[in-house]
């Protein structure tokens, strides 16, 4: 039905905003793999936000960054290190993380409550002549 | 001679009652329709809130939603159905 529109278009943005709070777990958890099957530490991923045709949002990808060089630590007993001792650390930054996780957060809860306005707008008009 | 002309004039509108009915703009059709619809949500919310259940499904809201959907779907109907049932009484409320 046409009327709940709306509803669909802040439902795209409440599993856009889920599938980036996995994406913010995912680095938070991978702050310190320094192994990984494609060689080299973890790398951070981040999601890519497109609007959708009829409204709303959708996830177009994940992107590794591979702009941020990864943190060395010198470690020479960690079997990860390089010739020179170093280990290379994924380019996560947990402080970071903890901020997008707020930011995330709180994009779900405004959402949530243009939901909730449209409801309280359908319902109200239910009331009309009432 | 006069008989019959009463007969065929008593007989048509039945016939013409009848090609009406299927012709699909009835308002009882489009109310059967609306309600059908209606019943349609309600089934879509408990299909959601199984999904859920069974962990089929990781997205709460989407079902949560599918229950907001079904519950005003619902109140409308009903208010369509008081909307009618205030009409019908007016009607038969009315001198004649």
């Amino acid at each position: 039905m046409k009327i709940f529109r709306s509803f669909d278009i802040s439902a795209s943005a409440l599993t856009a905003e889920r599938l980036r709070l996995s994406v913010i777990a995912t680095n938070i958890a991978n702050a310190e793999t320094t192994r990984t099957p494609q060689g080299g530490p973890y790398r951070r991923k981040e999601v890519v936000f497109v609007p959708r045709e009829n409204g709303g949002v959708e996830v177009a990808a994940i992107q590794e960054d591979t702009t941020t060089p990864p943190r060395m630590v010198y470690d020479p007993g960690h079997p990860d290190a390089n010739s020179e001792g170093f280990v290379a650390y994924p380019n996560v930054s947990v402080v970071n993380e903890m901020v997008d996780l707020l930011a995330a957060t709180r994009a779900y809860e405004a959402n949530v409550a243009a939901l909730n306005a449209t409801k309280s707008m359908l319902t109200s008009s239910l009331n009309i002549g009432r | 001679m006069e008989v019959s002309r009463v007969a065929t004039s008593a007989f048509s509108p039945l016939e013409k009652v009848a090609p009406k009915a299927s012709q699909g703009n009835d308002f009882a059709e489009k109310l059967w329709q609306a309600l059908e619809e209606v019943n349609n949500l309600q089934k879509e919310a408990d299909a959601a809130i199984l999904d859920v259940a069974l962990g089929k499904e990781e997205n709460l809201h989407r079902a949560i939603i599918a229950l907001e959907r079904a519950n005003l779907a619902l109140g409308l109907a009903v208010q369509v159905r008081n909307k009618v049932i205030e009409a019908y009484q007016e009607i038969m409320r009315m001198q004649v």
